[in-house]
């Protein structure tokens, strides 16, 4: 058995889209994989690599600050493949606020100050010349708490992820910006290992990163909307019209929040590590990202692609 | 209207393998139940003695699919939240282990009548090797 881990919050946010598609569509079970999901309770993003250590899990779902902080902290975790890209987040406001600038004196959630999303909404606020002091903070977690402060009246502007951002503007309010119009690159959640568990159990790693890569391929085949679109329906709890424009955005070109076949990018790994310098996560020198990641499973799965071209060459 | 008729969208999906709870971009999960909840899980490890069992660790799954783990406190207790409504709790399995035991048997409680279940009752029973 393979016990993949995964905080509840991601369990249903659309960041579980690639692994709940390879569930549900066989393709762990096509590699013969036996996977399992587990959410270990008390849980949360933080959490996750030491789910590695305690032996609750094999491999797990993790957004790359928390890899690096714990890495950095003695694990031997890398990520072994992209889960996700640039994540999505809209800044949603009140329907009367028609611009970022009018902002000003207003209330605006940000979520963990440390995290990627409050970094990308800090950069997307100072694109238009808000900076954080002109605006009321709240701190409030979790894309759905916040889309229930702006509900309730109580935030006047908020980061969205999807697919409460569209159903929010569905509702009238109003989107003012996203997150990708101010950071570039950024390689936000991974499948992470620990990398001598990974070394001991290679093959296996490598048919999980397999499967996943054919999920990728699942998730940009026309032929297969419809179950694209029943898995996000099934995991964020949103109406169908809703699951299309969420495809819809992610393949606005421009784009690049689905890795095509789970591969890393540490360029945009490294883009992680500057922003955790910038606000002050980490100290300068910066670690260079390479040391975060094992990219033999990829390749290796790169390879055995090429190699079953060829077969079918011939 | 449109507010309602995107409520009752919302509570008639009922996704097989997805957990309840509230979530959370990053950091901790928060763990409570929301109106598309069914209800939590929770009990006692407990030792052949009936003595409560620390630090053992507790899972409970779904058909055989999602799972969630979490461990006894120093009274032996756990509580683990509700996967979504419609999930029937008789095909959630709880199982317990702890190195240098071995688990025996799990006792669920009856629900009571009458009144809505809001968490599952069941204790797990361990027993040490010889």
């Amino acid at each position: 058995m393979l016990r993949y881990g995964q905080a509840l919050s991601a369990q249903k946010s659309i960041y579980s889209l690639p692994v709940a598609l390879a569930e549900r569509e066989g393709l762990f079970r096509r590699e013969g994989i036996d996977f399992r999901v587990v959410v270990p309770v008390p849980g949360g993003a933080d959490l996750m690599i030491d789910a590695l250590h305690d032996d609750t899990v094999d491999l797990t779902h993790v957004a790359t600050p928390f890899l690096v902080r714990a890495a950095l902290a003695g694990s031997d975790a890398v990520a072994i493949a992209a889960e996700f890209n640039d994540p999505i987040y809209s800044l949603v406001a009140r329907p009367e606020i028609a611009r970022i600038a009018d902002l000003k004196g207003r209330v605006v959630a940000l979520a963990d100050p440390g995290g990627s999303i409050t970094y990308s909404m800090r950069k997307l606020l100072a694109l238009h010349g808000v900076r954080e002091a002109n605006v009321q903070v709240k701190t409030i977690d979790g894309t759905p708490a916040r889309l229930n402060c702006l509900r309730r009246g109580g935030c006047d502007a908020v980061p969205l992820g999807q697919p409460q951002d569209l159903l929010a503007q569905s509702e009238g309010y109003r989107l003012l910006g996203r997150s990708n119009d101010a950071v570039p690159a950024y390689l936000y959640t991974v499948t992470a290992a620990r990398r001598s568990w990974a070394t001991a159990n290679a093959e296996l790693v490598v048919r999980y990163v397999r499967a996943l890569a054919a999920a990728f391929a699942t998730i940009r085949d026309p032929a297969k909307r419809g179950a694209v679109v029943s898995a996000i329906v099934d995991i964020t709890s949103v109406p169908p019209s809703v699951a299309e424009r969420v495809l819809d955005l992610y393949a606005e070109p421009g784009r690049k929040a689905l890795p095509r076949e789970g591969e890393i990018e540490v360029k945009a790994l490294a883009q992680v590590i500057a922003f955790m310098g910038e606000s002050g996560q980490l100290a300068s020198p910066l670690p260079g990202a390479e040391r975060f990641v094992d990219l033999r499973y990829l390749r290796e799965v790169a390879r055995l692609k090429e190699e079953d071209m060829r077969k079918l060459a011939r | 209207m449109k507010l309602v008729l995107l409520t009752l969208l919302v509570l008639a999906s009922s996704p097989a393998p997805a957990l309840a709870g509230a979530n959370r971009d990053s950091g901790q999960d928060e763990v409570g139940p929301g109106p598309n909840d069914g209800p939590g899980y929770s009990g006692v490890v407990r030792d052949a003695g009936g003595a409560p069992v620390n630090d053992a660790r507790v899972t409970a799954t779904y058909r055989d699919g999602l799972a969630m783990v979490t461990r006894s406190n120093a009274a032996g207790a756990y509580n683990l939240p509700g996967y979504r409504k419609g999930i029937n709790p008789e095909e959630v399995k709880i199982a317990c282990a702890k190195p240098g035991y071995r688990q025996t048997r799990v006792t669920r409680k009856p629900a009571p009548r009458g009144q809505p279940v809001r968490s599952v009752e069941t204790d797990c029973w361990l027993q040490r090797d010889r």
